[in-house]
């Protein structure tokens, strides 16, 4: 590797204009498609990505799945509108306010734009506000009433009140249009694609500023948490990344005191940056919330070699006052130590690969990738910046004032680490008992670990996504979505032995003319392959004998066949069965029971309403009817309405699939996990009068999915990257022991860090796994300096007494350096408006401080306890 | 306009001095032609509900009108018997159709046993459940739209409504093309306030039966919703000879057997 290093002081100008040229053509290569994508097709824009089911790869049959029922269902992504009045009296329902939702239902509805060939926006039939839904009451006597809830505003303060108690009388609507309390209204606006929410609601946020009157709008819905999403990610990369540039220059030119040096670790950092972040662009990947903190991440750690670089010539370079020879004796001791540390870290990060994660995995290679390109870049790279610096901008630089090397200066940092260096030699089994002891403690917090996620909760407490989930999730039944599809299970049918039946069925309908009725079915049966055909092929052949001139009664007698025929199809829908339809009541009931579900709207709540409004609206008469006869006249009373399509929403038109709304009152995935867990549960105990199969969709769910596959995924990623570092180490130090002893710190810092996250009640969630990789990548860095450097001075020195004084002086200044430059690197995602990003940065430096202290700590107390077998084995030291 | 039971049509014998007609005898020759032709009639309908996605549903049924009076095309009663699907099956629907104010519309549900009013705010509301509504079967009265003759092909005239009072309706306009010898209405489009088209009635297919020009196959088909419905006429009757007192609620629960043979 030196080889590198003693071309790029060779030719310094060289790999330096090399290095700007990439950035530039790379810059060039991302920016030109970006800006103007027409004239540049074969290129890869720029291109953001938000949407959470990305998580799961495209062809995942969850996502499948949930594809496929969505359109069956006619269902669409959602924007939802909350409007509350807190001040008024009557809540919502004054004239005031209902106008203002009135217009802004009207506005909605308009919202539609050519794109392409097609028009986007609003789904204008399938809103759901109050004047473009359905109310169906009690007219004078005996009359059943349908009207559109609110056709036109209310003029007077009775008319609004009168509003509320239509909307609170509706099982469908009331707790999902209408809140309890009546403090608030929630329109759905259904739009054709997830791409255009921002549109819409910015449309609807610009409209409801134009209105009078105390309401308070909330603008809400997933794709517009997406949408914001995608704007938050965007500050986070204009803000953290600076900002965290910024920061570890401030750190570096704390240590090494000379800005032009300083500046080449920043160059190296934005090089890699740029070139593993164009790449990405370039190779047609998405920015999704995962590769936006690809930048934060490479950040540091390009520097991170570099540090070691700089500290080691800084306090070399006294002594020799050659910086050729000093450079020369750096990359000689360094360059080892420094490819293993980058490989590991690019092996730590790329195992996330291993995850079913799409996001992820190209987060973890690309920052493999940037890992190995930052290496490369700092091994030539910096060589030939300290080439080309001008002799004078190093005069009076280094450790010692003094060139002759006088007694070094004894500054704070330097005389802590004397100080850590002798207590690990007089207190090893105190420092190693502690350890062990808080093994266990960490063992205890990994198993109270909760595993849960939730995107709405990737937003920070105050901000407005979060007031509005909260406003509108405290007064309905719930704005998280989930969908539980039912169908009967596919049972194979005996033809001959169905035709058999059939016939005898018929003839047994019509005994006078069962001769004839037998005769056709026989022929009919030997013509026909299967159920439907035969069905068909009759009914046919029953149509064109009525057409003959047959008395009135043969007349009947068929017609009656014909109708047993209709009814044997009709047999097959099953959700028009009243006992089928009761049972999905009691599932919705053990839906509720659970606590978690606000409100689930299915069929059976249609069917329960419509019968009681046709049946003098009384409360008794808000039950599932007796047959499937009068369910299917029910329904055609139903569709009679002004918007007859709303039924597909719960049902097909063969009424053989179903679909349950369930509304749940937060998005945890503990809490979406729970109910799939009790519905599973209660449908095992509880069989239905058909066998039916069920499938769970929406978007809440699609969370549970990846979720589940993030957290064996990743403990596949850490297990695979851990076992890769491992042999990585043996490898490098030609020794089991030496290779198992740098595993220690990491491992301790690990386990320490996700035991505090299980003691503390933090939710492991999508950042939290990530973490375990990305650690074990970094943190073994220090342990393979330290370890690197102590054999190697063990060889000079007597004792592993007298070499522990040496491993304190600028080994351990190198690594105290750089775990305080990588660590406050990571504190700028603090900064970042989103909770991923600020969990991230949060244990990251927690995990890169603790492995620091424990690789300080734990590791010469180890040496020190089993340097005898440590030593024994490794005569002859690789340096 | 809207025309869908169009049975029943005089063939017009009128010389062809369509220049000098005028809009409003083009929209009462029209609302003749669609809804009032003969004294009553019969037909049985199969009807085929397409949705967006393709999925199909039938029905059929049987349908009576008679008109109350001979002379002006007023009042009129209809009965709606339903024969599928088997669930169904003995369904019906009655209604007297007023110029002034709303129609009185009964429903008879025999699963149920139950004999209902209907009221509606408004007529603009799905015909159990397809992509015609209510008032596209009982027929919309002329006087609620201002009628213009926008443009007179060699074949048909093209007339533009707008509704008198807006806020009772989804449309802001609707334009009618009418065949020029028969007055059938052939096409009908219905426009939003954006000026788009988004539903369309066709007259697909015209038969001359018992003298009068009738619509025996018609499709209506909505962009909101997507998909269409069709319904084919058979054997269309006119002048049967239907009396007034078929068309009552006695007979909503006891059907009139021999017409609905």
């Amino acid at each position: 590797m030196q080889i590198l290093s003693e071309q790029a002081v060779s030719h310094p100008k060289r790999y330096l204009w090399g290095a700007g040229l990439m950035s530039a053509v790379l810059l060039i290569l991302v920016t030109l498609p970006s800006l103007w994508p027409s004239q540049f097709p074969l290129l890869n824009p720029l291109q953001i990505d938000t949407d959470p089911e990305n998580m799961l790869e495209a062809d995942e049959p969850v996502r499948v799945l949930h594809n496929a029922m969505r359109k069956e269902f006619s269902l669409y992504d959602i924007v939802v509108v909350g409007v509350v009045n807190n001040s008024n009296p009557q809540g919502v329902f004054n004239v005031q306010s209902l106008n203002n939702v009135y217009r802004l239902a009207e506005y909605a509805s308009t919202l539609r734009w050519e794109q392409g060939d097609s028009s986007e926006g609003v789904v204008a039939v399938d809103m759901i506000a109050p004047s473009t839904v359905d109310n169906i009451e009690q007219d004078g006597l005996g009359a059943v009433r349908f009207e559109w809830l609110m056709s036109e505003p209310p003029q007077t303060e009775a008319e609004a009140l009168a509003i509320a108690e239509k909307a609170q009388r509706l099982p469908f609507l009331d707790d999902t249009l209408i809140s309890r309390d009546r403090r608030a209204v929630a329109l759905y606006i259904p739009i054709t694609s997830k791409s255009i929410s921002y549109r819409v609601a910015s449309a609807l946020q610009e409209k409801t500023a134009e209105f009078a009157g105390d309401d308070e709008f909330y603008v809400t819905g997933l794709p517009v948490a997406q949408d914001q999403f995608g704007v938050e990610m965007f500050v986070q990369m204009a803000v953290s990344a600076p900002l965290a540039m910024l920061l570890i220059f401030a750190l570096m030119w704390l240590f090494f005191r000379n800005i032009v040096l300083v500046v080449s670790p920043m160059v190296v950092a934005l090089i890699s940056v740029i070139a593993t972040m164009g790449l990405l662009i370039v190779t047609g990947n998405t920015v999704h919330i995962m590769s936006s903190m690809i930048p934060i991440f490479i950040m540091p750690i390009a520097v991170l070699d570099a540090v070691h670089i700089l500290s080691d010539f800084f306090d070399r370079y006294p002594k020799n006052r050659d910086r050729l020879q000093t450079v020369r004796e750096v990359m000689d001791e360094l360059s080892r130590p420094m490819l293993f540390t980058s490989l590991t870290t690019s092996v730590g990060f790329a195992s996330l690969a291993l995850t079913p994660i799409p996001p992820v995995q190209v987060f973890g290679l690309f920052v493999g990738l940037g890992v190995l390109i930052a290496w490369l870049l700092t091994v030539t790279l910096i060589p030939a910046y300290i080439m080309l610096m001008p002799e004078a901008s190093l005069a009076g630089f280094g450790l010692n004032e003094s060139a002759s090397g006088g007694a070094p200066r004894q500054t704070l940092l330097t005389r802590l680490l004397h100080r850590t260096g002798r207590f690990t030699w007089q207190h090893s089994k105190l420092i190693v008992g502690v350890s062990l002891l808080l093994c266990v403690g960490a063992w205890y917090g990994i198993t109270q670990i909760r595993i849960n996620d939730n995107p709405v909760k990737w937003f920070s407490e105050t901000h407005e996504i979060r007031i509005a989930d909260r406003a509108l999730n405290e007064r309905f039944g719930g704005t998280y979505m989930a969908y539980l599809a039912l169908q009967p299970g596919s049972s194979e049918l005996d033809y001959s032995r169905y035709s058999a039946d059939l016939q005898a069925r018929l003839v047994q309908l019509e005994p006078k003319i069962g001769g004839a009725v037998a005769a056709l079915l026989t022929e009919k049966a030997a013509q026909a392959a299967d159920k439907p055909a035969l069905i068909e092929l009759t009914r046919d052949a029953i149509s064109e004998i009525q057409d003959q001139p047959i008395s009135d009664e043969e007349w009947d007698a068929w017609e009656n066949v014909a109708l047993g025929l209709d009814q044997e199809l009709l047999s097959d829908q099953v959700f028009k069965r009243p006992d089928v339809l009761a049972y999905i009541e009691r599932l919705q009931q053990h839906l509720l029971d659970t606590g978690l579900v606000g409100k689930s709207n299915a069929l059976p709540d249609i069917v329960k309403t419509v019968h009681r409004e046709l049946l003098l609206g009384a409360d008794e008469e808000y039950r599932i009817p007796d047959s499937a006869a009068a369910v299917a006249q029910t329904l055609i009373t139903y569709e009679s309405s002004h918007r007859p399509q709303d039924l597909w929403h719960f049902v097909t038109p063969d009424f053989r699939k179903t679909n349950l709304w369930i509304q749940l009152k937060s998005g945890d995935n503990i809490d979406m996990n729970a109910v799939v867990t009790s519905v599973d549960r209660y449908l095992a105990a509880n069989p239905a009068p058909v066998e039916l199969e069920h499938d769970w969709f929406g978007l809440t769910y699609i969370n549970v999915i990846w979720q589940q596959k993030m957290v064996s995924g990743m403990l596949s990623a850490f297990l695979g990257s851990f076992v890769i570092v491992l042999a990585l180490m043996v490898l490098l130090f030609r020794s089991l022991w030496w290779g198992l002893l740098s595993m220690v710190p990491l491992t301790m810092t690990i386990g320490v860090t996700y035991g505090i996250i299980g003691i503390i009640g933090k939710d492991y969630d999508m950042p939290v796994a990530v973490l375990s990789s990305l650690s074990l990548g970094l943190a073994v860095d220090y342990a393979i300096h330290f370890l690197a450097r102590s054999r190697e001075l063990r060889s000079r020195f007597d004792s592993w007494k007298d070499t522990l004084g040496a491993v304190f002086e600028e080994p351990a200044r190198a690594i105290s350096r750089n775990i305080v430059v990588i660590g406050c690197g990571f504190l700028p995602l603090l900064a970042a408006p989103l909770v991923p990003y600020k969990t991230v940065g949060v244990f990251i430096s927690t995990i890169l401080i603790l492995a620091g202290a424990a690789t300080l700590l734990i590791l010469p107390a180890l040496i020190t306890l089993f340097q005898n077998r440590l030593f024994k084995q490794s005569e002859g030291v690789e340096r | 306009m809207k025309k869908v039971l169009l049975m029943f049509g005089l063939v017009f014998w009128l010389p062809l001095q369509a220049m000098a007609i005028d809009v409003a005898e083009i929209v009462a020759r029209a609302n003749h032609a669609a809804y009032y032709q003969g004294q009553d009639g019969k037909a049985r309908v199969q009807m085929t509900i397409v949705d967006a996605q393709g999925r199909e549903r039938a029905r059929e049924f049987i349908i009576l009108r008679r008109n109350d009076d001979g002379a002006t095309d007023a009042g009129q009663k209809i009965y709606v018997y339903f024969n599928r699907p088997a669930d169904v099956n003995q369904t019906a629907f009655l209604v007297w159709k007023k110029l002034q104010g709303e129609d009185d519309r009964w429903l008879y549900l025999p699963a149920l046993d139950l004999v209902k009013r209907i009221a509606a705010s408004d007529e603009r509301t799905s015909f159990v459940g397809s992509h015609f509504f209510y008032e596209d079967v009982s027929g919309r009265v002329p006087e609620e739209d201002s009628h213009r003759l926008v443009e007179e092909t060699d074949n048909y005239y093209v007339v533009e409504s707008t509704p008198k009072e807006p806020g009772l309706v989804e449309f802001a306009s609707y334009k009618n093309w009418i065949h020029k010898q028969s007055f059938i209405p052939v096409r009908t489009e219905f426009y939003d306030a954006g000026g788009q088209a988004y539903r369309t009635y066709e007259a697909q297919q015209v038969e001359s039966i018992n003298g009068y020009q009738t619509v025996t196959r018609s499709r209506m088909s909505d962009a909101r919703i997507g998909g269409e419905t069709t319904m084919g006429y058979s054997e269309v009757e006119y002048d049967l000879g239907l009396s007034d007192d078929l068309f009552t609620e006695r007979y909503l629960r006891n059907p009139p057997r021999r017409y609905l043979r």
